[in-house]
């Protein structure tokens, strides 16, 4: 199967060529798999199932095949906040004001472990931020919260996280 | 990246149930195959030899490499011909004509192995399938597979 640069991939899939949509869903899955697996946890692989079928239901409606990754992965988001609050699996605290304590992070035996504790939406923050690297600014705009709250809660979240996987 | 980041799971029946999800028209069947996912894999992958076994109108199918792709040329019950592009990997196969979609997804489960089917007529040159009896068509073959890995080769 020829490779394809990804916008040339994005534009062959737009036009129907059910091989590039293929190859398309081959790539775009472990990026997926990586964003929905520690926002939504248990409901990992339903997240990133219905993601991706959102993705390629609405394929032509990305105007910019460049921008794919970042279309991605705001359904991803989006999908796994909303699958995980759907399920009773989760236990959640209230949102973003009660964060595990230093000693419950540290604590924590994994990263899931911690995880685990978080609301989805907090959890999406996380990823978001440590994983995806993006700006407070981005953060908030792609969950729809204030970036003030985003900002200033994060950073708390972030220095336990990071010391429960480092420890 | 931390390895230890949860990363969700995906199987190539999930995958399936994706791409047919972003063609019109197309159905997904699926069956429990009671029977090792490389017994039931070894067979689908086989394409010159065992695809007209469960796809009812695929006779004489030749594969060739083309490259880093796979090519297969079938002739249908009529007589008809058809050149695919093929996607074959492990637990994938996805097969396109100018006139027909194949798609076969397998992955294990603990009964045995979960197989997927979806394709048919395909609408010339675009993701959509002709939406005649395109449920009936993977269901029955699912059931011709399940009885080819049940009788002896």
């Amino acid at each position: 199967m020829a490779t394809d640069d990804l916008p040339g991939l994005v534009r062959r899939a737009q036009r129907g060529d059910t091989m590039a949509m293929s190859e398309l869903l081959a790539r775009l899955t472990p990026y997926v798999t990586r964003v929905c697996g520690p926002i939504a946890l248990a409901d990992g692989a339903d997240a990133a199932q219905e993601t991706l079928i959102s993705v390629f239901r609405n394929l032509r409606s990305l105007q910019d095949p460049a921008a794919c990754y970042g279309w991605v992965r705001s359904i991803a988001v989006r999908e796994s906040v909303r699958l995980a609050k759907r399920s009773a699996r989760s236990t959640p605290m209230d949102e973003f004001d009660h964060l595990p304590s230093r000693a419950d992070v540290e604590q924590a035996a994994d990263i899931r472990d911690v995880l685990a504790r978080l609301t989805p939406e907090h959890r999406a923050v996380i990823v978001l931020r440590d994983l995806e690297g993006l700006e407070e600014n981005q953060a908030a705009e792609l969950l729809a919260l204030p970036v003030g709250t985003v900002k200033s809660r994060l950073h708390r979240a972030r220095d336990n996280f990071r010391k429960a996987w480092s420890a | 990246m931390s390895t230890s980041w949860p990363v969700a799971e995906f199987d190539p029946v999930r995958r399936l149930r994706v791409l047919a999800a972003g063609i019109a028209g197309a159905r997904v069947a699926e069956q429990v195959i009671h029977a090792p996912f490389e017994q039931v894999w070894a067979i689908v992958s086989d394409l010159e030899h065992e695809l007209g076994t469960f796809e009812a109108d695929m006779r004489q199918v030749t594969v060739r490499r083309v490259g880093d792709g796979v090519e297969a040329y079938a002739r249908g019950r009529l007589g008809l011909r058809a050149r695919f592009d093929v996607d074959l990997g492990p637990g994938w196969c996805w097969m396109q004509s100018r006139f027909l979609m194949i798609g076969v997804a397998a992955a294990p489960v603990p009964e045995g192995t979960l197989v997927a089917a979806t394709g048919g007529l395909r609408v010339p040159g675009r993701a959509a399938l002709i939406p005649i009896g395109v449920g009936t068509t993977n269901r029955r073959a699912l059931r011709r597979l399940a009885a080819r890995i049940a009788r002896p080769a």
